[in-house]
């Protein structure tokens, strides 16, 4: 048998290019993604290894607490300008906002992904059992869909975030809460959008074909609808992490995030009430958080511009 | 048209019942504002804080609390605050602040449509010019950075380092601190701050949306007729073009019209603005039920009624549509 194979003749390798190398090739000329990309690979980076890039760790406070590296060696200055120990300056808490920046970053990614997730399988499955099946189905979960986009959402995360954190002062895992609450508050849109295109798919005349030759309501669900609606499912996870990152950082500005988590949000907030004293505490998570939701909203359109059949010139 | 008016006004009762529900039921497992607002007093009794209990109602089971509260509400009474301007009426407080966040909010808005309009048609226009990707890229720039963040931005710039608007507030508190002692001055130069941030806001996606939709029409077959029926460019571009065009810019504005109120409790925080949003992160923070479920009521009423108006709006712009 092995001689055989390897004395036939090679494959002929004309396999053509897949759609996915397509979509890359028009991804590359889109410099504005590429920069997007670039920044959430550098702002990963530092969320991957924080404790690595990070000077000191989370709850060091300089010239207090005992775990900072230097320990009783530096003296206490909260509000400290920006120096080479200490780039970013030191918070009114005597933090090292660097260091903060830092662990905000990995609470950021925590929560733009893991409300992705939770929102994104929420939404596909409404979608593809609204889309598919339709009649009374459809009927049904559009109106609960539409309950829930009237729903004003920042005003019941607040009051559910209050809840928890009211009952749980110092809860361990305080921002997977948050992440659960904002992912179950905020699929009702990304279902709607993928509703509409999945009802576009499934008139295809190939669809039809297969549904000729036999194919099972699961084979031609997963195999031939869903692939043909997975760019716009890439598309919107990505323009979803933006958004959750911006209404965590929202909700942790006023107050109402997790307490035990570093997040960017509260370390602008303690720079919103210091601003005139030490403008370095609130300018610099506020840059990182401006960077990394550009990122992925430059990302989302470069994906869109790229992968979206319907674009194309 | 009716028919389509009164079937979306019956729609709306499922959608208040789940939420003020929902609401109901997260407050309720809170826990007890009353230990809350009594936490500072060392002298207070536990017969003393029950007789609080009894007095707002929070002995009762939760479903009569509920139905009382129902009951209340269709005869227009929102119920007392249980602290915030000493136990004041709910729908007082609100309307007290209601015409401040209205005001920032109608002010960012129509500033925004009027620069944003004709940057989208010309952005549209010129298609992949150098204008064109520099008004893209800015938008998507514009949309990524935190509004919150910005107020602090402007705050530090305007009002700290050049010293030339306040910092927060909507009023002076005294009147020898009026710009050229006029009280219409004086609000305007609050308004500055918020307004500009606002506006700012929202510039950028409609930006985007005007320019994407724009280019959708300009595809179009009647656009092509229009312009060899030999209309003038401006006639096409904002007569044919732009009407056709403003419809997903209605969508948008109506929904932003229904998250009026609802987006409004971070910005108006940090502007220290005192409109319904900051009202309800302190009633949020002293749990003080009646003021939560009196806005969450009056937004989502507010939300379903822009819905509706919304989807009337429709048949004026394109009357291709009908809704029945």
């Amino acid at each position: 048998m092995e001689t055989l194979v390897s004395n036939a003749a090679p494959r002929p390798r004309h396999r053509g290019v897949s759609q996915w190398a397509l979509a890359w090739r028009r991804f590359k000329k889109n410099r504005a993604a590429i920069a997007g990309l670039f920044v959430i690979g550098f702002i990963g980076f530092m969320a991957a290894f924080d404790r690595l890039v990070a000077p000191y760790p989370p709850s060091c406070i300089i010239g207090i607490s005992s775990q900072c590296p230097g320990g009783g060696l530096q003296s206490y200055r909260p509000n400290a300008p920006p120096s080479l120990a200490n780039p970013f300056g030191i918070d009114s808490n005597g933090y090292d906002v660097y260091s903060q920046v830092v662990y905000g970053a990995r609470a950021a990614f925590l929560v733009g992904m893991g409300v992705s997730a939770i929102s994104m399988t929420i939404a596909l499955l409404i979608a593809l059992v609204a889309g598919y099946y339709g009649g009374i189905i459809d009927n049904v979960l559009m109106r609960f869909t539409e309950v829930f986009l009237v729903l004003p959402f920042l005003l019941i995360l607040l009051v559910f975030l209050k809840v928890f954190f009211t009952f749980n002062t110092t809860a361990t895992g305080g921002l997977l809460i948050v992440i659960f609450i904002i992912g179950i508050l905020s699929w009702p849109g990304n279902a709607r959008i993928m509703r509409g295109d999945i009802l576009r798919v499934k008139e295809f005349e190939y669809i039809e074909a297969s549904r000729q030759i036999g194919a099972s309501g699961n084979r031609i669900l997963f195999r031939h609808i869903l692939p043909n609606v997975l760019h716009i499912l890439i598309v919107l996870t990505t323009l979803q992490i933006a958004a959750a990152v911006l209404t965590e950082a929202g909700v942790s500005f006023l107050g109402f995030g997790d307490p035990n988590s570093p997040t960017w949000g509260r370390e602008i907030a303690l720079g919103a009430q210091s601003v005139n004293q030490a403008w370095w505490v609130g300018a610099f998570p506020g840059i990182f958080l401006t960077l990394l939701v550009m990122g992925f909203n430059l990302l989302g359109n470069g994906l869109r511009d790229a992968l979206d059949p319907r674009l194309r010139e | 048209m009716l028919r389509y008016v009164i079937r979306r006004a019956l729609y709306l009762i499922p959608v208040f019942f789940g939420i003020t529900l929902l609401v109901f039921a997260i407050e309720r497992l809170a826990g007890d504002p009353v230990t809350l607002l009594t936490a500072l007093n060392p002298l207070i009794t536990a017969h003393q804080r029950d007789l609080l209990r009894q007095f707002f109602g929070l002995d009762k089971p939760i479903h009569i609390q509920y139905l009382t509260w129902l009951g209340q509400l269709f005869t227009g009474n929102l119920g007392n605050s249980y602290g915030i301007g000493g136990g004041a009426p709910v729908s007082t407080l609100i309307a007290s602040r209601a015409w401040y966040t209205l005001e920032i909010q109608l002010l960012g808005l129509f500033f925004s449509l009027i620069i944003a309009i004709p940057i989208g048609v010309l952005s549209a226009r010129k298609r992949y010019s150098k204008l064109d990707i520099i008004v893209t890229n800015t938008s998507l720039v514009g949309t990524s950075i935190p509004i919150f963040f910005l107020g602090i931005v402007f705050i530090l710039v305007f009002a700290y380092n050049l010293d030339v608007l306040p910092a927060g507030g909507a009023q002076s508190t005294i009147p020898s601190q009026y710009p050229f002692g006029n009280l219409f001055a004086d609000i305007l130069w609050h308004l500055a701050l918020p307004t500009f941030v606002y506006t700012f806001a929202i510039l950028a996606p409609v930006v985007l949306l005007i320019r994407s939709s724009m280019l959708e029409v300009l595809r179009q077959d009647f656009i092509l007729a229009a312009r060899a029926s030999g209309l003038k460019e401006r006639t096409v571009i904002y007569k044919h073009g732009l009407r056709n065009a403003l419809i997903p810019v209605v969508t948008y504005v109506g929904l932003y019209f229904g998250g009026l109120l609802a987006g409004a409790p971070i910005t108006e925080t940090v502007f220290n603005w005192p409109g319904v949003g900051q009202l309800f992160v302190l009633a949020t923070n002293g749990l003080d039920f009646p003021v939560i479920q009196g806005i969450v009521v009056i937004i989502t009423l507010m939300t379903l009624v822009a819905n509706i108006i919304t989807d009337i709006s429709y048949g004026y712009i394109d009357p291709r549509i009908r809704l029945d």
